[in-house]
């Protein structure tokens, strides 16, 4: 009998207390919810432009790079590793769709031949990450370096244009039902995150081998083809990303996407997710860099200086980290 | 499946170095259907690392191993899972941040087909952790609860109740006990002697040297990477056992100890 009336009490015990502790794991994401509801408010009451269908839709559409390419970095440092280089790789796609479009190359076959480039430059990056060992933040350092530096090769460092009556520009400007492409993209690119993280193997092995990737290999996964995989993605997601930023302005410029490493490992941070891997959040990282675009486009528009955007960024990911690790406590036992 | 060897297992002439260490030297093991093999050896003897050999966890430099008369060449663990033998380790190798369900299935997710893509059945997944545990009486309230959040025998239990509940033919268990309150260790012998009566093979590696006469057939002994002794346990002592361990030099004192303590087989 008293056997019984301890697994009674037990459950009934971690329903009662299941709001709470749902906050507490999720702690992440619910910490950057509630900066980014809050952060929205304050520019609805302080502006009138701001909660408006076109400001909202202009949010989407500018972001649109930044939330494709942090979808496919949440992979990344979920594994526990970083990729540097995806600011470069977005430069150097971005030039070459300008070059491959004035050699009179076909738009469907330039963003083809990008994303597979993008695609082939992770898996070698990955390769040496996977394969040799290399840290992946040396190997990525490195192509940072090595792939923004082809791009400026190629370009000689001038911007180039690509032509306005090119169907390409369809990517980057055009409207469809009443939504920009660019935010139309980075829908399906998000929603394809979100299942494949949460719903194959393959996204479980992404949290396992960043808990432990030794027993996701002993339990007979070949962890080094997942670790490969999600370098590919991230390639081919700021490949992605550079063709929507040369089709968006209309030019290709190897100086384009200088610091964007940043924002996106900025917008997966503060989405909850964990740089030594293990815990990673798609959702988190919808918010994260969703609260960074909001943050740039409500201070131009209350009409304070731009300048500001980074400051208040970089205090809000530090006071949102801070809160994870302070007031969602126990979310993540410390051992 | 050729029934002509009447061995399960047979390691055969099983080195592997590491730099300056030899590890493992010209080591042999041979384990029969059904039968529970006790490995022991002080720390540093080899015996996790020729546990690892037979689970494909470490690629041994030479030698060769037999699973029922057929020689494998295991050259990842998922070699070793396929040919059906299972391993606890003694870090339990979980996902903290992974639940139950998804500890317990590592490496083999049920999946459903949806629009011919491949995704995780996690109904069915929860749905059969939850018997898996029922099944080995293993008490926890939630499949969906991370492991993070589980005591050092629950997780444990989770290690043990993996490794048993995909039908192996081989089950290797190094420490299985460490963790473990006093009822818990009653219960995973209480498993090593069922799934042995089922004909699986069991080698288990531990320090308590009372579980080991208390399920153990057989008692292999080793001592800086070698085998030095095999014992059966109808046939040997814990005295015996503790000299053969601690090697000849500290005899006299290791005898007199258990002598003291008086805990004959």
């Amino acid at each position: 009998m008293s056997d019984n009336a301890i697994k009674q009490q037990v459950p009934s015990r971690l329903v009662t207390a299941s709001w709470h502790e749902k906050a507490i794991a999720r702690g992440g994401v619910v910490s950057i919810a509630l900066f980014f509801v809050v952060v929205c408010i304050v520019f609805s009451l302080a502006t009138d432009a701001f909660l408006t269908t076109p400001n909202l839709l202009n949010i989407v559409r500018q972001s649109a790079p930044l939330l494709i390419v942090a979808s496919a970095m949440t992979f990344v440092i979920t594994t526990g590793g970083i990729d540097l280089s995806v600011g470069s790789v977005l430069a150097l796609t971005a030039t070459l769709s300008a070059v491959l479009l004035q050699w009179g190359v076909p738009w469907p076959v330039v963003v083809l031949a990008l994303l597979c480039l993008g695609a082939a430059v992770g898996a070698l990056q990955g390769f040496f990450v996977a394969y040799e060992g290399i840290p992946a933040f040396i190997v990525t350092l490195a192509g940072l370096s090595v792939i923004r530096g082809i791009a400026l090769l190629i370009t000689g460092g001038y911007s180039i244009p690509v032509d306005p009556a090119s169907g390409f520009n369809v990517i980057g400007r055009a409207w469809f039902i009443g939504v920009p492409v660019p935010a139309l993209i980075a829908v399906v690119v998000l929603v394809i995150a979100y299942l494949v993280f949460n719903e194959t193997a393959f996204g479980r092995y992404v949290t396992g081998v960043g808990a432990n990737a030794e027993a996701v290999r002993r339990a007979g996964v070949n962890t080094r083809l997942v670790t490969l995989g999600v370098y590919i993605l991230t390639g081919a997601a700021a490949a992605l990303a550079g063709i929507i930023l040369a089709s968006r302005l209309g030019s290709g410029s190897s100086n384009s996407g200088q610091g964007f490493e940043l924002d996106v490992i900025a917008a997966v941070v503060l989405g909850g997710t964990s740089l030594f891997g293990g815990r990673g959040s798609v959702v988190g990282t919808v918010l994260g860099a969703l609260t960074v675009a909001v943050i740039a486009n409500g201070l131009i528009l209350a009409h304070l200086s731009p300048f500001l955007t980074p400051i208040v960024t970089g205090l809000i990911i530090l006071v949102a980290i801070w809160l994870n690790f302070r007031l969602f406590k126990g979310g993540s036992r410390s051992r | 499946m050729t029934e002509t060897s009447p061995y399960r297992v047979r390691m055969t002439g099983i080195s592997k170095r590491y730099h300056p260490i030899q590890v493992l030297d010209d080591v042999s093991l041979t384990l029969r259907p059904g039968e529970v093999l006790g490995l022991v050896g002080d720390n540093g003897a080899g015996k996790s690392t020729l546990s690892k050999v037979l689970s494909g966890a470490i690629i041994p430099d030479a030698g060769t191993i037999e699973i029922d008369g057929a020689v494998v060449s295991f050259t990842s663990p998922a070699d070793a899972r396929a040919a059906r033998v299972e391993m606890v380790y003694q870090d339990l190798s979980l996902c903290d941040t992974v639940d139950v369900a998804g500890n317990l299935f590592l490496g083999r997710e049920p999946r459903r087909r949806l629009a011919g893509l491949s995704f995780l059945d996690k109904a069915r997944m929860h749905a059969e952790a939850r018997a898996m545990l029922d099944r080995l009486g293993i008490v926890i309230a939630d499949t969906r609860l991370k492991v993070e959040n589980l005591s050092g025998g629950q997780r444990q239990s989770i290690a043990i109740g993996r490794a048993a509940s995909f039908d192996p033919r081989v089950l290797i268990m190094d420490e299985p006990t460490a963790a473990l309150a006093v009822a818990e260790v009653e219960a995973v012998l209480d498993l090593i002697r069922a799934v042995s009566a089922r004909g699986v093979s069991v080698i288990l590696i531990t320090h308590r040297l009372q579980d080991l006469f208390l399920v153990c057939d057989r008692i292999q002994v080793m001592y800086e990477g070698r085998n030095v002794a095999e014992r059966l346990v109808s046939e040997t002592s814990i005295e015996e056992v503790v000299n053969l361990i601690v090697g000849r030099k500290f005899i006299a004192r290791s005898a007199g100890a258990a002598d003291s303590v008086g805990v004959p087989a």
